[in-house]
């Protein structure tokens, strides 16, 4: 038997319960360069949909080293339209061709009418909503041959319409359909802080089993007119009210993976690795209690 | 309809084509009204789509400005709207939306700029493809060569301009040293556009006839007729050295007989 020339080596196939860091293009060569001591790396799936080129050789380079998430933002699992059929089959050989451990995408919609907001949109919270996107997420996993996690959204509105909690919508999605949760506790932190709901009631409303992945991120506030909005724009280090959450969120869910993403005003590789080890401290300090 | 796709359609219309009707009472206000909430999603929307297309088109955006760049950008997505959730798709028919833009019609050559970083955006993550398998094409009898069809390279585009749009381009570079002017009547280019298996993105300005022998093999017409067609174009043309020059370079990389 030979090996296929070229063929991929790819790197661990499981993600250990340690901090990851979101993989951004500009962060390639010194990611190769140093093979930062991150646990595992997590990727946006849309940014290696092309046929070839720079993305895909530094990601079949890099994943030779790391275990790896793909992270969806573009599969608008909550729209009434039609699935995309194409974009699930560009997914589908993603995962294929990359292995990764986790495949992840958001609990919200991003277009109708054939048209794409590119942008993670609120569902209303109600039982008509939860029985469509359920039989959406069984759909996508039918295709996709897997389990994917959902991810809970900042949001900036609620509907008049929701009468269901978003922690109990996201539970009994997850019960429903079998996916797993990927718990982004900064966007329970800005929707909390957005809505007037505690963030801390939030997490113990989310059973400890159903938790696969944690996202922390930074965000921004807006105000306007004596009213301030949060807007997640990872563009800031974690804030430290979110690494409160975060301690919280471990004592409940025990040791999981979790990310620290950066997409806006992304500074060096450096500042993303000292967020990953905070993240690492945090847990194992707990860890250390719990024993 | 169902509920969701109402409240869904009525989303789209409000944000993407600012028709709010009474859609902001489907939302709660608790300190800032439904509308300012939209106005959140209206921003995301212009800044997702917007960056979208500014890592296309840097130089269309230097040549314009920033601020007039926005302009066109929110314009382009109201014409042509988002149709993927993938935005590295999105600004496909941004060259064509700007040679309709009346804004921008004094700027001739806008639109054949935007073209070339269209295809050096699109060439950058195209698939790759082994070099031509030339003991094949030796095996082919001299006589059956004409009916031969020859295939680009799937990272490969041409491109013909009446303007000066490869200077225009380089010199809009940020590391570019050179002049800070072009003199349009330098006249136009007809490029071929490719990625090499170094992933580098080269262009290759064109003479006449070799222009013409790949563009007719791109179009799918056999040998003999694009050989035709360059010697008409240029009849100086030395075929030969020309066909093996975007052979052994890379450009051509596979054939096929119709015949076969």
């Amino acid at each position: 038997m030979s090996t296929k020339p070229g063929a991929s080596r790819l790197g661990p196939s499981s993600i250990p319960a340690r901090a990851g860091i979101g993989l951004r293009a500009d962060h390639y060569d010194a990611v190769l360069e140093t093979l930062p001591p991150v646990g595992w790396l997590e990727v946006h799936s849309e940014n290696y949909f092309g046929a070839g080129g720079k993305p895909l050789d530094y990601l079949e380079r890099i994943r030779a080293h790391y275990a790896l998430s793909l992270h969806g933002v573009g599969l608008s699992i909550g729209s009434t339209d039609p699935l995309n059929q194409r974009h699930l089959a560009k997914l589908k050989g993603l995962i294929q061709r990359f292995e990764p451990t986790l495949v992840s995408e958001h609990l919200s919609w991003s277009s109708v009418g054939g048209r794409y907001l590119n942008d993670l949109l609120p569902l209303p919270y109600t039982e008509d909503a939860l029985d469509h996107f359920s039989k959406r997420v069984v759909q996508v996993q039918d295709a996709l041959g897997r389990q994917i996690l959902i991810e809970n959204p900042s949001s900036y509105l609620q509907y008049a319409a929701s009468a269901i909690p978003e922690w109990e919508f996201l539970t009994v999605l997850a019960e429903r359909s079998g996916c797993g949760v990927l718990l982004d506790v900064n966007n329970i932190y800005v929707s909390a802080r957005n809505h007037g709901f505690d963030a801390s009631a939030y997490l113990r409303a989310i059973p400890r089993h159903l938790v696969r992945e944690i996202h922390l991120a930074g965000f921004t506030v807006n105000r306007f007119a004596g009213s301030e909005i949060l807007i997640d724009t990872h563009s800031r280090p974690v804030d430290p009210a979110v690494w409160v959450l975060y301690r919280q969120a471990v004592a409940r869910f025990g040791a999981i993976p979790a990310l620290v993403e950066w997409d806006t005003d992304l500074p060096e590789l450096a500042v993303l690795v000292a967020e990953a080890e905070h993240a690492d401290a945090i847990l194992e300090e707990c860890h250390v209690q719990a024993a | 309809m169902s509920r969701l796709r109402e409240l869904q359609l009525g989303f789209a219309a409000a944000v993407l084509d600012g028709r709010s009707g009474d859609f902001d009472h489907q939302i709660l206000a608790r300190g800032l009204s439904g509308d300012r909430r939209l106005q959140v999603y209206r921003n995301n929307v212009a800044l997702n789509l917007h960056g979208a297309l500014a890592a296309v088109y840097p130089v269309v955006r230097r040549l314009v400005g920033e601020k007039f760049f926005q302009y066109a950008a929110a314009q382009y997505r109201i014409h042509h709207p988002s149709h993927s959730g993938d935005l590295h798709v999105f600004g496909e028919h941004f060259p064509y939306f700007l040679e309709t833009f009346e804004s921008v019609a004094h700027l001739a050559y806008l639109p054949d700029v935007a073209r070339l970083e269209w295809l050096y955006h699109d060439v950058a993550d195209a698939a790759r493809h082994p070099a031509l398998d030339l003991a094949a094409l030796a095996e082919v009898p001299a006589e059956r060569q004409g009916e031969l069809q020859f295939q680009l390279h799937p990272a490969a585009r041409l491109l013909k301009s009446a303007f000066p749009i490869l200077h225009i381009w380089q010199i809009n570079q940020d590391d570019d040293a050179g002049d800070a002017s072009v003199d349009l009547s330098e006249g136009g280019i007809q490029l071929l556009i490719i990625r090499r298996n170094n992933l580098e993105i080269e262009f290759w300005p064109l003479e006449n006839g070799e222009f013409t022998l790949l563009q007719a093999l791109a179009d799918q017409q056999d040998f003999a007729t694009a050989c035709e067609r360059a010697m008409a174009a240029q009849p100086t043309l030395d075929l030969p050295a020309c066909f093996s020059r975007h052979v052994m370079h890379g450009a051509l990389v596979s054939f096929h007989s119709l015949r076969a």
